[in-house]
């Protein structure tokens, strides 16, 4: 009964979005007070009725009621009443849900304290809020339903993830949907602008502490979601440029361009068309991270269970929101005219600069994620974009945006005076001078430590660089200190919070260069008594303690104890979870910290005896990067509660400027038809759509592959009309040959690899007396496969192979460039590899490809 | 066709719940570390420009795949036989192709990926000067009236500038 409430109240919500879509844009094109006041109801109704949604599918979940399919799969009894909660949103479905709840909260929140915005401007940009709250509920409701039934209910749900029973990762997704979905509020306001025709100082101060509120929570759930890659899943990184990682960094990147760009917008009243393409781009972003998850576009090591039809729906929603959005930008864009006038060398100039560099890199990282698609779609091989890659490029490109970010806000508005700027940094640049020749001192001249010396030196030019420019609105040690500390206590709070936020960036920087240049790491095994030496700490092995009861796991926990100078430091206990329902190993990390750095421990496989394979890493200012993190949302939480953010909504002027060019127009005409009156049309603001246009191409083409079921990570064999690699195995048997390379030729040939250990061999078996019986010689090779399990395999099974080869180590399948058993190459006569077939041999296959391309090469 | 490449999903979602499930995977053993730390130093850089192949985007580093022990033991290998980093890599991607190389080669198909930073920030950085110049331009073309320049001499007759604030 209480599913079916959810889904009666979602249906209702997506007719309320409709109304809410419409009414409200439709009253204001037409000038319709009436119409336009339905924006704010529909909104508060829309929230009601998607909360109580949220509420039904929450009860089923802390309920356990099992006749819930979304329950069945991601919950069970056992779980502890926190995960049940979180559970809701570890899914597909309820994340969506989740996704539509932070929506409708946002619409909400227009509604309240956007009371006193142009009621014109809150009716489009609610409509706006609207159309995505449609497209968002059908998509749930078309294709992810959390609130399907099961008949008959299981006794029990599957279980969760253990690796998501955690409270890192249970707080980390609300929190990055309230930055991507709070960069919603930008966007419905830009377009609303844009349909306006109108960009206002009003506008901007609207839009900027929402995007504010959007930035805070997304940069705290980037970082938790760092944090917890960090201690739960044991490899001592933080960070892999992983396409999901890459999907919320985007946004990141974007929001923060978006954020500083807002304030020129705002003071300044220009870089308004700039701004208003900010916002589409950073939603859009959002979208499109969105859609990368759950698409199966891209591979990922950690997405949702993917689902192309999911994927061409939310691919349609962002054809519509960003393809529309930009055909609006293109078409209005150019009439929205500049205002005040700056040079390069002004803070208008770098937070311009802060833009160009945060764009690029957010397009960079668009790039090097999607590339390998590109490149795939071009049918020019299969790359990987890795690591590698986003260090080399991303470092040179961030580098001298810090460098520059002490320095911006030295200058004044409009014209800026950059040698005074230079010259009041002058402390900071000791201190940085200072502090890469400490670090070259102290470790030593090598590329790695002056790599390591120039990220803490920007650190600390950043840091003491910021701290110069808050002494500068202070007056510090110019006038008695009292005056100072006057001055400290009325500076704006959002002074404040550009201090914070630029010196949590140097922290974060100071973290990333530390870790990144002098982690150490010891792996051994350990028996009980060992003792490990990591970067001066002795970590003693006391043993393991088997079978500890946990809420719903076993685990085995080793006992540790640090010591430094033999002083005990820290007891660290890392565990080994067994997890109940489902069935899955966990290792928790114990993790030491001093503040400056980590003795980050990992329990690996028991090695008998008690002993056990130990992971240790000493990581060195990894907690001043989360710590940074938090500094930085702090700068924003602080800037947020800025006084010029408090007393209420912005009005606007009534001698307001029109942006137009015709200002007659726009005072007589509807405001709607303000823009229409002369259209002109700029070939930079079309780019942005054209790029949109190849780049959802792509994603269509892509979509449509994984839909035709060519899975994206099938690799194309290098081996391909090259020799076969030279090896020479042993029989399998007595009576049973064994094979080498100079057997392979004069007969056209199938090398199948197979094991007795790997489960679609044993689909595929059945099918190979088909290759036999066609002409085609069948040679096997038993693939790192004990040779007693292979025969015993081969006896239960049948033998249709001529030859068996024993690879014991996978050497010979190394050379073959095998990935993933069972595979087959087609030689011929010459002994030249023509074909591989990576996964099962089927009687259709057989069929159609292997038999007709070995008669033609036999000929 | 498509029964091949179902069962293929079906494997790369089995790879992809192996390592999702075997959760902590510091994937080195401490078998296979070498003796020579500057050898075993040299195989973990190289270790980490590799992709392993059976992962979604893990270096063999980084995964606990079966397929990513034997190619860590195979550049351990190939760095005892005295091969050089280069060589050792070129030795993978002879057999796998340059899809194992996480850190793509300089080539044609990867220009754009490689010039492509630099033409984004030339791109963004030709725009804001297109319209600061535009910017500049149009605010060229208003020259003050008559009663702004008396107002402006007044102005700057008496108070002097006042600073703008924040």
């Amino acid at each position: 009964m209480i599913a079916e409430i959810g889904l009666f109240a979602l249906i209702l919500a997506l007719l309320v979005a409709a109304v809410q879509a419409s009414i409200p844009l439709i009253g204001a094109a037409r000038g319709d007070a009436v119409w336009m006041s339905l924006d704010r109801p529909s909104a508060f109704t829309q929230f009601c009725l998607v909360a109580i949604s949220f509420g039904c599918l929450m009860w089923a979940h802390v309920t356990s009621d099992f006749s819930v399919l979304n329950v069945v799969q991601s919950s069970h009894t056992d779980k502890p009443l926190l995960y049940k909660i979180t559970g809701v949103w570890a899914n597909h479905e309820g994340s969506m849900m989740l996704w539509t709840l932070i929506l409708v909260l946002y619409g909400l929140a227009v509604s309240i304290f956007g009371r006193d915005l142009p009621p014109a401007l809150r009716a489009r940009a609610l409509a706006i809020q609207g159309m995505i709250g449609f497209g968002f509920i059908l998509f749930i409701l078309l294709t992810s339903n959390p609130f399907l039934r099961v008949d008959p209910a299981p006794v029990n749900g599957d279980g969760l993830n253990p690796l998501l029973q955690d409270p890192g990762l249970a707080f980390h997704p609300p929190f990055l949907y309230l930055g991507y979905v709070g960069f919603s509020m930008a966007f419905s306001f830009a377009i609303a602008a844009l349909i306006e025709g109108r960009v206002d100082a009003a506008w901007a101060r609207w839009v900027r502490p929402w995007t504010l509120v959007a930035w805070c929570a997304l940069t705290l759930g980037v970082a938790m979601g760092s944090w917890w890659s960090y201690y739960t899943l044991g490899w001592g990184g933080y960070w892999a440029w992983d396409p999901v990682e890459n999907a919320s960094l985007m946004p990141w990147l974007a929001g923060t361009a978006l954020l500083h760009s807002s304030i020129v917008a705002e003071k300044r009243d220009t870089l308004k068309s700039w701004t208003i393409f900010l916002a589409i781009v950073t939603f859009s972003l959002s979208l499109l991270g969105t859609f990368l998850v759950r698409s199966g576009v891209l591979t990922s090591v950690h997405s949702f269970a993917n689902d192309p039809k999911r994927g061409l729906f939310i691919l349609l929603l962002l054809g519509i929101v960003t393809g529309g959005s930009l055909i609006l930008y293109a078409i209005r864009a150019p009439a929205l005219k500049g205002g005040g006038l700056f040079a390069m060398v002004s803070r208008e100039g770098g937070l311009l600069f802060n833009n160009i560099v945060l764009s690029t890199a957010a397009g960079t990282v668009l790039l090097g994620t999607l590339y390998p698609l590109f490149v795939d779609a071009l049918n020019l091989g299969k790359v990987s974009v890795g690591p590698p890659y986003f260090n080399i490029v991303m470092v040179p490109l961030m580098l001298p945006m810090i460098a520059l970010m002490a320095i911006g806000p030295l200058l004044a508005w409009k014209r800026g005076d950059l040698p005074h700027a230079l010259s009041r940094l002058k402390f900071a640049g000791a201190a940085t001078a200072l502090t890469v020749v400490a670090t070259l001192l102290a470790a030593g001249i090598s590329t790695r430590s002056l790599l390591a010396g120039i990220g803490l030196g920007l650190g600390v030019w950043l840091f003491f660089g910021s701290l110069t420019e808050w002494a500068g609105r202070v007056h510090l040690f110019r006038h008695s200190l009292a005056d100072s500390l006057h001055r400290a206590w009325h500076l704006p709070r959002s002074a404040y919070g550009m201090t914070l936020g630029h010196m949590g960036l140097a922290f974060v920087l100071i973290g990333v260069a530390g870790s990144q240049a002098w982690r150490t790491e010891y792996l051994e095994v350990m028996q009980p008594g060992d003792t490990a030496t990591v970067a001066g700490y002795q970590v003693k092995f006391l043993g393991v303690e088997e079978n500890i009861v946990g809420p719903n796991y076993i685990s085995a926990r080793g006992n540790f104890i640090a010591t430094r100078n033999g002083r005990l430091v820290a007891d660290l206990t890392p565990e080994r979870r067994m997890y109940a329902n489902p069935q899955q190993p966990l290792s928790t990390v114990a993790i030491y910290t001093n503040l400056v750095s980590d003795l980050y421990v990992v329990l690996g496989d028991p090695a008998g005896h008690g002993g056990s394979v130990v992971h240790i890493f000493h990581n060195p200012l990894v907690p001043w990067l989360f710590f940074g993190a938090l500094v930085m949302v702090l700068g924003g939480i602080v800037s947020l509660t800025d006084r010029h953010h408090r007393i209420g909504a912005p009005r606007r002027r009534i001698d307001v400027r029109p942006v137009m060019r015709a200002p007659a127009a726009v005072a007589t005409a509807p405001v709607g038809a303000a823009v229409a009156a002369k259209p002109r049309y700029n070939w930079v603001t079309v780019v942005p759509l054209a790029g949109f246009i190849i780049l959802a191409g792509f994603l269509v083409w892509r979509l449509y592959l994984v839909e035709l079921g060519f899975a994206p990570n099938l690799i194309p064999s290098v081996m391909i009309n090259r020799p076969a690699p030279t090896f020479d195995l042993p029989a399998l048997a007595d009576g049973l040959p064994g094979i080498k390379t100079a057997e392979l030729q004069g007969k056209v040939t199938l090398v199948n690899f197979f094991a007795s250990w790997c489960i679609p061999c044993r689909e595929e078996h059945p099918a190979l007396p088909l290759v036999t019986q066609a002409g085609i010689r069948l040679v096997g090779i038993s693939y790192k496969d004990r040779p007693q399990d292979a025969k015993a395999w081969l006896d239960q099974l049948g033998n249709p192979y001529k030859a068996i080869g024993v690879d014991l180590y996978g050497h010979a399948g190394l050379d073959f460039g095998v990935y993933g058993v069972p595979e087959s190459y087609l030689i011929d006569k010459h002994g030249v590899i023509r074909r591989k077939w990576t996964g099962p041999l089927t009687p259709d296959l057989i069929r159609d490809e292997v038999v007709p391309l070995a008669e033609k090469l036999a000929r | 066709m498509r029964l091949r490449a179902k069962i293929s999903i079906i494997l790369a979602s089995a790879a992809l719940v192996v390592t999702l499930w075997s959760g902590t995977a510091w994937a080195i053993r401490p078998d296979e570390i070498l003796a020579d730390p500057k050898l075993e130093h040299r195989a973990r850089a190289i270790g980490t420009e590799l992709r392993c192949l059976v992962c979604q985007n893990e270096s063999i580093d980084d995964s606990n795949a079966d397929l990513a022990h034997d190619l860590r033991v195979l550049v351990r290998q190939r760095l005892v036989a005295g091969d050089s980093d280069e060589q050792v890599k070129q030795y993978i991607v002879a057999r796998y192709g340059n899809y194992v190389l996480l850190k793509p080669p300089f080539m044609a198909e990867t220009y754009l990926l490689w010039f492509g930073p630099a033409l984004l920030l030339l791109c963004a950085a030709g725009v804001a000067a297109i319209y600061i110049r535009r910017v500049s331009q149009t605010a060229q073309t208003a020259p003050l009236t008559d009663d702004e320049s008396r107002r402006l001499s007044a102005l700057l007759g008496d108070a002097g500038r006042k600073k703008e604030d924040s």
